[in-house]
């Protein structure tokens, strides 16, 4: 069984890795742009499991801290020359103590009003974003780009332009998705991952055998802010420019969201799963619906509510809830 | 008020629910080691100390006491770590999780380690008799075998005082000789302080060494179990014409 997962994980591996260097060959730069966006979407897929799904609490303001890594990062570079990996650092660093300075007041609340109050969290940031001067107000903060003279001051600097920049990109997002996989794989088999699950399946219960319920609630939004943070780092520099209505978009929360139930929600496979289906459909469809009559009329987001609804009702753990185990023997 | 040898001590813990009396002036104490029956009517108040011993509640007026400390305030997970654990009348497991990780959870209390935790839940499955049902899901058991997962969760947490909220309410009459058994065995190997509350008075009455008896809020009566039985005001209030009989 562990021989055979480890055989698994280095196909997986290889074969992400392997992925886009043939189409790299052919000259398109589409899919491997492509390839970024799901391996963001996955990564933030998983830290919002820490929240969603191993503590259990609906969390529908992740963007915010998405937004703070983004920002953070950003006025790094254009004030101090800061690295993107330094900025990286300072803002996870700043979006968890933010987290946790809004966050333990409102883990008194749980379910519904839980998920009420997130969602407050980031109608509060969307003006803050738009109007703050520090950091520009609605027209935002701009990367300044200088293209790099050697391979390592590219990786330095995230400063790849040209036909190598969605190849690029696309390697740093598999990074740090694979270094937030293994995160979520340390948390969840350790004292937090046991406690958060406690704390989901049962507070009361929870807090009776010495668990702390409001610290826990607090650590697990702390490391999803974390992933949120790194995520936001990654994609301001890919896009060159963080502004508010970018950074603080609804779908920073809820795309992440969605991959994780579709896939299976608080397991560890399941935001990968989940955005490998998802985000492709966007891109396909805006491709092929080309410059038709039913073009940028947001298909894709009725696609992704159907799907939401289908899961919700068919399947509400998630594709790898399936016993697919049972299936594959049998056939 | 509290005296040298008690675990616990409730001083006067009044606690009303707007109108509504719960506890009114409860004192009781209860000694290391000893098993107490907390018996009553519906609606007695029983759940409602519990729950202030405990730290769910915190009482309105008067103090509880444990090993020294004044635990009135307290929450819940420090009261545990204090030493304090208990069960619940509907059963609070972790329905998705594993039986062995429910009681994993119950022995972090103590270490930070995964790995001590887990050698120490499978001792205390083997102890309570759920070994063999390690990898089950919570949420799959039976009544019996959930209550006993609770309990079994609770003593993870190595606890000095240990409250029973019902452990054997809705159980067969073999399932509830075998809960009986149970206590008398963590009583025996453990040396804890037990606190029973329970309706089933034959279960309760050869178990406990003591028994305190609330009657709408108030308590009524303390003392040793077959004196508590003839106590006419006990009669008049909880056991009636036909629990007297039984008696």
């Amino acid at each position: 069984m562990a021989a055979s997962r480890r055989i698994a994980l280095a196909v997986g591996l290889l074969a992400a890795l392997a992925y886009p260097l043939f189409i790299q060959a052919t000259g398109y730069t589409y899919f491997q742009t492509v390839g970024f966006l799901v391996f963001i979407y996955a990564m933030l897929g998983v830290g919002w499991n820490f929240i969603g799904g191993w503590a259990g609490q609906f969390d529908f303001g992740p963007c915010v801290f998405f937004a703070t890594g983004a920002y953070t990062a950003a006025l790094a570079t254009v004030h101090w020359g800061w690295s993107p990996w330094l900025g990286m650092l300072a803002g996870i660093v700043v979006s968890m103590a933010i987290c946790a300075l809004i966050t333990f007041p409102v883990t008194r609340l749980r379910g519904h009003y839980f998920a009420i109050a997130t969602v407050a969290m980031w109608m509060i940031a969307q003006p803050i974003g738009a109007t703050w001067e520090l950091i520009n107000g609605s027209r935002g903060l701009f990367i300044p780009f200088a293209p790099a003279k050697s391979t390592w001051e590219a990786i330095w600097t995230l400063g790849w332009g040209g036909r190598s920049k969605a190849l690029a990109y696309y390697y740093v997002a598999l990074l740090l998705f694979v270094l937030t996989m293994y995160l979520a794989h340390r948390v969840d088999r350790s004292k937090l991952g046991y406690y958060f699950r406690a704390v989901r399946d049962d507070q009361e219960g929870a807090e009776a055998i010495g668990i702390d319920s409001r610290v826990y609630k607090t650590a697990a939004r702390c490391l999803t802010a974390a992933v949120f943070a790194a995520g936001g780092v990654l994609y301001g520099f890919w896009a060159l420019a963080v502004f508010p209505d970018q950074v603080l978009e609804m779908n920073w929360s809820v795309l992440p969201m969605i991959s994780t139930v579709l896939g299976g929600i608080g397991r560890l496979w399941g935001p990968l799963l989940g955005a490998v289906i998802l985000i492709p459909i966007s891109q396909v469809m805006s491709a092929t619906l080309g410059s038709g009559p039913l073009a940028g009329r947001g298909l894709d987001v009725i696609v992704y509510g159907i799907i939401i609804m289908a899961v919700a009702a068919f399947r509400p753990s998630g594709l790898l809830s399936l016993p697919w185990a049972r299936w594959f023997s049998r056939g | 008020m509290a005296s040298a040898g008690a675990l616990l001590t409730v001083e006067r813990c009044t606690k009303h629910f707007g109108g509504l009396v719960a506890n009114r002036d409860v004192s009781l104490e209860i000694a290391p080691g000893e098993i107490v029956g907390l018996i009553g009517p519906n609606g007695a108040g029983k759940t409602t100390l519990f729950n202030c011993i405990s730290g769910h509640y915190h009482p309105d007026e008067g103090r509880i006491v444990f090993d020294g400390h004044d635990v009135s305030r307290a929450r819940p997970d420090r009261i545990c770590h204090r030493g304090v654990a208990r069960t619940w009348q509907i059963v609070r497991a972790f329905g998705r999780m594993t039986v062995l990780d429910n009681v994993i959870c119950g022995a972090l209390t103590r270490t930070n380690r995964l790995g001590r935790a887990r050698t120490k839940a499978l001792a205390m499955l083997e102890f309570t008799g759920l070994r063999g049902k390690d990898d089950e899901l919570a949420a799959g058991l039976t009544l019996a075998d959930k209550k006993r997962l609770e309990i079994t969760r609770a003593l993870a947490t190595e606890p000095r005082l240990l409250l029973l909220d019902e452990a054997m309410s809705g159980l067969t009459p073999t399932e509830t000789a075998a809960a009986v058994d149970l206590v008398r065995r963590v009583h025996a190997d453990m040396q804890l302080a037990i606190c029973v509350v329970e309706h089933v008075m034959e279960v309760v009455m050869p178990l406990s060494h003591r028994v305190v008896v609330l009657d709408h809020g108030e308590k009524i009566a303390d003392g040793p179990p077959d004196a508590v039985v003839r106590d006419p005001q006990v009669i008049a209030a909880y056991l009636g014409e036909h629990g007297g009989a039984r008696a």
